[in-house]
Order: structure tokens, then C-alpha cells, then sequence
């Protein structure tokens, strides 16, 4: 492998010096490496029949420009359409947003606040306070159920 | 002029060649920067300026001249498009054939295009207009000589591996270095070398059996089969 690299800078002229003398002596007692110098050498030849590349042409610069230009109008339409579009998502997005925030904002206020009393249960619960009686207190007699009631006057005023 | 030694003038030529290149590298450079500022004049000077490297890269690799131009167009749009973004750490040479020959693998890719296959064989006439050409550097002197040498070529170039067929062409035919090949395609500088070297080996054994099918006795370079692989 080492010596397909050298053969190569060989045969395009880049070994000089130590290495070209080297390899010289080397292809003159091997027949394998000569015979493939031999190859390549041929390959040059042969190869110097193929077509070069086409002349671009003066215009050639001018016509890419053109293209670029084309290209980049193009792709200036086609981004404006694009934009119109993400434009009105954003409102939409936006608007959408601010209503779902108003509407969590409301709910959770109305979780956080203590529930106002309900004026008929507590009335209803003040009433029956007069008249629940104890049932461990049940009165025995007339004066027993006279004091009570007594007690009971004492305890609201 | 004429009275300077030849070997004088190719010193000269020789300092001079690096110096070009370092000059013409800092004018790319300065191009780009411009460019890069939004300058569309100093990107069309760019274009003008690689233009023929370009064409001779994507011919090297494609081998469609149909294609060759089109395909070059879209490698300066895609340049243009990501100059922005080029920070100027290697050459722009080097960035914009990169950009070339990723464009021509997705080209070939999206087309699908393979390599033509010639199976009919050469007439005894052909093998020896072509053996004059190759064994005794004679070059073929009519036009339609020269053409069909040419297409004799691509037929056996269409029967190399893909890789093996753009070195040779690129090296060979578009003038690429061994160190630009290596730089382009992001392989070793030795390991450009060796394949090189192999696929010459690989073509004359292909070109010598073809001979040896016409069972033509031409005195060829390589008349016996040769071992290539050292």
C-alpha cells in the first residue's frame, strides 16, 4: 500500500530526492512495481481521449444571478403567503389564550372564596334552638318544664 | 523572455503558482465578506471565478454533459442561500466543492442514474486505432476518430466502480490534485493516492481484456495479464 502511494507521486513527478532515487532502484529489480508504473502510465494516455467538462461561458454568471433573484422571489411570495397564515394563528392562538386564562382565573376565584351562609338554614337552626330540648333534660314535671323554658329565655337575652 | 532557461522559468512559475493561489484565496475571501453583506455583484465575481472548477467537478463525477450546467446552477444557489453561514475556516474553494459534490450524490440519487452498460465489443479496426492512441501516445488525428475513441473510453470507464471512475476523471481530466481530492472528498491524502493508483491498475486490465476478447495480438502495454495489486 505504501508502495501504491509512492508510485502514484512517481509517476505525477512529486517524489524527488532520496525517495525518487529509491524507488528508481527498486523498479529496476522489481518486475511487479515496474510493470504497474508501466500500467499506470497507460491509464495517463487513455484517459487523455476523455471530454473535459463544458465551457460554463461568459453568460454563465449572469444566469445563475438570474436564477438566484428568481429563486429568492419565490421564495419571498411563498414565505408572505406563509406568514399571513402563522400571523392569523398567532391571533387566534392569542385570543384563545386570554379567554382561557379569564375563565381558570374566575374558577378558581370562586373556589377560594368561603361560601356565604345561608340566611334560611341559620334562621331555621335559631328557631329550633328555642324549642330542641335536651334529651337527657326531659322535664318530669310542670314546674321542671317551667324552669327550663326560664332558662332557656335567660340564655337568649 | 525566450532567452530565460527553461528551468529558470519553471522555478519562477513554480513560486509564483503558490503565490497566485494565496492572492486569489484572499480575493475569494474578501468576496465573500462582501457578499456576505449582501453585495449580489461580489457573489456573481465569485461565480465567475469558480465557475470552470464547478463544471469540471460535477462533469467529473456525473459524466452527463446535459446535466453538467443545471446541476452547477444549483450548487451556487444552494451557496448563495448558506453563505451566511460560512465562516470562512477553510477555503471558499474547498466549502463550494463540497457543496458540488453533495449535489451531484443527491442528483444521482433522485434521478437514480446508473452508469450505461456496453455490452457490444470493439471491432478489430477500434482495438487498434485505440492501442495506437494508448501504447504509442499517437493521438487520433480525425474528429470522428477522436470521438469514437472517446466513446470506446466511456464504455470502459462505465464498467469501473463509481469512485474509481470520478478519481481518474478528476485527476486526470479536470486537473484536480491529489490534495484537492482528498480535501473535496474527505479522504487521506494516501488513501486518494493508493485508490488512484489501483483504479489505473483496474482500467488497463479492463482495456486489456477487451483485446484480448477481439483476440486481437496487439502490441500492447499490457498484451499478458498483469497483477496490479502490489
Amino acid at each position: 500500500m505504501e508502495y501504491e502511494a509512492k508510485l502514484e507521486d512517481y509517476l505525477g513527478g512529486h517524489l524527488s530526492g532520496a525517495d525518487a532515487r529509491e524507488l528508481a532502484e527498486h523498479l529496476q529489480r522489481c518486475e511487479l512495481c515496474g510493470a504497474a508504473l508501466e500500467d499506470a502510465r497507460a491509464s495517463v494516455r487513455l484517459l487523455q481521449l476523455a471530454e473535459v467538462a463544458p465551457d460554463p461561458g461568459p453568460a454563465f454568471p449572469r444566469v445563475v444571478m438570474a436564477r438566484i433573484r428568481s429563486e429568492l422571489e419565490t421564495g419571498r411570495e411563498a414565505r408572505g403567503l406563509w406568514q399571513l397564515f402563522i400571523s392569523l394563528a398567532w391571533r387566534f392562538a392569542a385570543t384563545a389564550t386570554l379567554a382561557l386564562l379569564v375563565m381558570v382565573t374566575v374558577e378558581v376565584a370562586q373556589h377560594q372564596r368561603p361560601p356565604a351562609p345561608n340566611v334560611a338554614l341559620v334562621r331555621s337552626a335559631e328557631v329550633r334552638d328555642l324549642f330542641t330540648t335536651d334529651a337527657d333534660r326531659i322535664p318530669a314535671t310542670r314546674d321542671d318544664m317551667l324552669l327550663m323554658v326560664a332558662e332557656t329565655e335567660h340564655g337568649s337575652h | 523572455m525566450s532567452n530565460v532557461p527553461k528551468s529558470v522559468a519553471a522555478q519562477a512559475a513554480a513560486i509564483a503558482a503558490p503565490l497566485t493561489r494565496q492572492s486569489r484565496a484572499e480575493q475569494d475571501r474578501d468576496l465573500v465578506r462582501q457578499a456576505q453583506g449582501g453585495s449580489e455583484a461580489a457573489f456573481e465575481e465569485l461565480v465567475r471565478r469558480h465557475q470552470q472548477r464547478v463544471f469540471a467537478l460535477v462533469n467529473g463525477i456525473l459524466r452527463r454533459r446535459e446535466d453538467v450546467e443545471d446541476v452547477a446552477q444549483q450548487v451556487f444557489l444552494k451557496a448563495f442561500v448558506s453563505l451566511r453561514r460560512f465562516d470562512q475556516r477553510s477555503a471558499f474553494s474547498t466549502w463550494l466543492y463540497k457543496i458540488s459534490v453533495n449535489e451531484c450524490w443527491d442528483y444521482l440519487r433522485k434521478k437514480k442514474v446508473r452508469p450505461l452498460v456496453y455490452e457490444s465489443d470493439l471491432s478489430d479496426e477500434q482495438v487498434s486505432r485505440l492501442d495506437g492512441i494508448v501504447s504509442r501516445g499517437r493521438p487520433a488525428e480525425a474528429p470522428s476518430d477522436r470521438a469514437e475513441a472517446r466513446d470506446l473510453l466511456d464504455r470502459m470507464l462505465a464498467t469501473l466502480p463509481d469512485q474509481d471512475r470520478q478519481l481518474l476523471l478528476l485527476k486526470e481530466v479536470e486537473g484536480f490534485s491529489v490534495e484537492e481530492l482528498a480535501e473535496i472528498l474527505d479522504l487521506n491524502v494516501n488513501t486518494v493516492k493508493v485508490r488512484l493508483f489501483r483504479a489505473r491498475g483496474r482500467i488497463m486490465d479492463h482495456y486489456r481484456r477487451r483485446i484480448r476478447a477481439r483476440g486481437s495480438a496487439v502490441n500492447s502495454p499490457g498484451a499478458g495479464e498483469r497483477k496490479t495489486t502490489l
